[in-house]
């Protein structure tokens, strides 16, 4: 490959500078690329897709035919993110998810926030994922969030602004440590040329934060999964494996005398401290969905006594929902007196007349999403729509405009994929973990999800997103060469 | 008022039920209005008591051994009397009660019954509460404990679960926080089940009584045991059992005033 012509795009590129230059964190990358045989490449790509079929890393599509199982697109350039960047990113996802678990304490405790005038009180009650079940319940550490995901986005200026939090079950962590693992077994040349932060630790870190999450030493870990056809089982899975602690199901549990067992071939076993991935309405049916058995019967009142911790707690989701996504940076300033690293992106809730009048008059040019869905289900985006779903989406507003927040159409910064004809720039956003135990802790990388199609902005896997591995330079200079 | 109370319910099974857990709210939490003298529960085995989210006092029944039935039998003198609003007695904001759920959720037509009683003097819940038995009178047999107000309101019958719950989606449609409550009723004829649910709305910084299948909103013949958002919230037991096959249940509810009270 002798050398490497992007075709231009809006907005910033991870790799070439406007005027065509390769960007400093990338020269290293870049040389080895224009060094490398097209095919190689090729053989390489197909060698990817090959290893993550064996492993079995596949993903249920919600909406297509039950059980749909396909693999993630797996895109073997990285994308990299120089250390001086990294520092910015780190400090920023800390500081928010500080204030987030602040921000649930407060609400389900004195409910300060709301007493100084800074959220309406009935943004909070009247929301569904505020849990009447956990108004002065005491949680070790004050931590509601112990793993958080961050969804990044850059701008065409290259600014980085957080796109939402992810506080309730947040997946695809998995694909942070296997894409690593991938490109460490097709290009282990690159790693000797350059410093990459390591990932792989993420499961340690991930159980010492869940045995932190505990007020006693030694507890005993279980990861509650909802069952191999939830679309991130593999990862359910893969997570306990790695932590070397039991994969269980809602009926491998049960509530006795105020504790929480597990049936094990030597009885039962007290469980301390579940990490659930299954969502608050699904884990005790005698409390929630009654019509589900996903769960544990009596769970809660055990939740509640202080017997179990789960991970995350009950009720997180009024955090991270999108009609309370535009107060959080009010919250890292009342909380922790701070101003906010990163920014959030500038939303209008609809609720609001004025908001929703200014919505109305420019929705051909906005992202439209409804404040409790996720996973790109359920959202307008108002330049990619047709006449005939944006007129479908005027009328929702206009039927309930408090079910919706609106964003300006953010370009979304672009990374080059290998694809078939060659090299090309795709958008991406960037989920970092971040781990909140005794301290609040964030692997250096994270999920680069990538959008596959040329021009389009969805990078959710559950709309054919794909993936990249996420390399953090330990360097500390923005060049390494 | 002194009232005696005896409720037993038991669930037989055509197959062994291999575990089974129940969340019983059959105790009542003292409070200005109540006072309880004395209250005892029997139960096939110790339960694990505690509160739910809702400050009700909550027992945790865990049957871990086959069984093919289950047996409760509560017990117990409370003497009530005649207040007319409660304060909260407990942190939990009042506005959680303006959320609809599944059994509570509104639609066009409860939507109309609920504006049509929005007078300008604010939200006429007497004639509200008239107007729903009205159009549902007291008629057992039509819905079941799964139906919504929806529902009940459709077919036009209910009984006192089905009145709360169409009463409560038309307070919460017009952003007004109302409450289930579940409980014991007290009366001379033996017509209504001594099993009751009535609703109570926040107004004036306390939680007000309405009745809406006796037409009253002066509680002085109702034990309160539950509140809740809806039924699922406060029932008296609510349980998850593995295996049993069919289930069969008999429930009885006794409430008598004391001897004492009536010698009088």
């Amino acid at each position: 490959m002798r050398s490497l012509k992007l075709p231009a795009v809006s907005g910033f590129d991870e790799m070439i500078a406007p005027g065509g230059g390769v960007r400093p964190h990338y020269r290293s990358y870049h040389d080895w690329l224009l060094r490398q045989d097209r095919s190689l490449l090729q053989r390489k790509r197909k060698e990817a897709e090959l290893q993550f079929h064996r492993v079995g890393i596949t993903f249920n599509v919600y909406g297509e035919d039950s059980g749909t199982e396909r693999l993630i697109p797996f895109d073997t350039l990285p994308r990299v993110i120089p250390a001086s960047e990294w520092d910015l990113l780190e400090r920023g996802t800390i500081q928010r998810v500080n204030a987030l678990n602040l921000f649930l304490h407060d609400i389900y405790h004195d409910q300060n926030i709301i007493r100084d005038g800074r959220i309406p009180a009935e943004q909070i009650f009247g929301n569904s994922q505020y849990q009447p079940c956990m108004q002065d319940v005491d949680l070790h550490n004050q931590v509601y969030s112990h793993i958080s995901g961050v969804d990044l986005i850059r701008d065409g200026e290259g600014d980085w602004y957080v796109l939402e939090d992810n506080l309730r079950t947040p997946s695809g962590v998995s694909y942070m440590i296997e894409n690593r693992r991938m490109m460490m077994r097709l290009f282990p040349e690159l790693f000797a040329e350059q410093t990459v932060a390591p990932v792989e630790h993420y499961p340690s870190l991930l159980l010492e934060t869940l045995q932190q999450s505990a007020s006693y030493a030694n507890p005993t870990v279980v990861l509650l999964t909802p069952g191999q056809f939830n679309s991130a089982y593999f990862e359910h899975a893969f997570l306990a494996q790695q932590m070397g602690i039991e994969l269980v199901e809602g009926a491998d549990l049960f509530v006795k005398d105020g504790f929480v067992y597990m049936r094990t071939t030597a009885g039962p076993q007290r469980v301390d401290v579940i990490y659930r991935r299954i969502d608050d309405d699904f884990l005790d049916p005698l409390a929630f969905r009654s019509d589900s058995m996903l769960g544990v019967p009596g769970l809660l009142s055990v939740y509640r006594q202080g017997n179990v911790v789960l991970a995350n707690a009950v009720g997180t989701g009024v955090g991270d929902d999108k009609s309370i996504y535009p107060y959080v940076p009010d919250m890292i300033r009342f909380y922790l007196d701070e101003e906010p690293i990163l920014h959030n992106v500038p939303t209008w809730q609809c609720r609001k007349p004025d908001d929703l009048k200014e919505v109305l008059n420019q929705l051909p040019k906005l992202v439209v999403k409804e404040v409790h869905g996720a996973g790109g289900y359920g959202m307008l985006v108002g330049p990619a729509a047709s006449q005939a779903e944006i007129d479908m989406f005027r009328a929702r507003l206009l039927a309930n405009p408090g079910n919706y927040i609106a964003q300006p159409t953010l370009s979304l910064s672009s990374c080059p994929i290998f694809v078939e004809e060659g090299i090309a720039p795709r958008h991406i956003d960037l989920r970092p973990f971040v781990l909140s135990g005794n301290d609040t802790r964030v692997v250096p990388g994270g999920l680069t999800r990538v959008a596959m199609k040329s021009g389009s902005l969805v990078v959710n896997s559950s709309q054919g997103g794909g993936t990249k591995d996420t390399w953090v330079l330990e360097s500390g200079e923005d060049c390494p060469c | 008022m002194k009232l005696s109370i005896e409720h037993s319910t038991e669930y037989r099974y055509s197959e062994r039920v291999k575990h089974s857990t129940q969340y019983l709210r059959l105790t009542p939490r003292p409070s200005a209005r109540q006072r309880v003298l004395s209250w005892e529960l029997d139960l096939p085995e110790q339960a694990d008591e505690g509160s739910d989210g809702y400050n009700n006092i909550l027992h945790v029944l865990t049957l871990d051994k086959p069984h093919q039935q289950i047996a409760l039998t509560v017990r117990g003198v409370v003497e009530i009397t005649d207040e007319d609003g409660e304060d909260s007695d407990h942190r939990l904001s009042p506005l959680v009660f303006t959320r609809p759920t599944v059994l509570t959720e509104s639609n066009e037509s409860l939507d109309e019954l609920a504006h049509r009683h929005d007078g300008a003097g604010g939200m006429q819940l007497e004639r509200l509460s008239e107007s729903i038995l009205q159009g549902m009178p007291y008629t057992p047999g039509i819905t079941s404990v799964a139906s919504n107000a929806r529902e009940a309101w459709k077919l036009g019958k209910g009984v006192c679960q089905d009145h709360t719950h169409v009463f409560l989606a038309c307070c919460r449609a017009l952003g007004m926080p109302a409450r289930y409550v579940s409980g014991y009723l007290y009366s001379k004829d033996s017509e209504h089940v001594a099993s009751h649910a009535w609703a109570e709305v926040w107004q004036d910084d306390s939680w007000k009584t309405f009745d809406i299948t006796n037409q009253t909103c002066r509680p002085r013949h109702h034990l309160k045991l539950a509140v809740g958002m809806d039924y699922m919230d406060a029932c008296p037991v609510r349980g998850v059992r593995f295996g049993g096959g069919v289930e069969s249940l008999e429930a009885v509810a006794q409430v008598n005033r004391t001897v004492s009270e009536r010698m009088q």
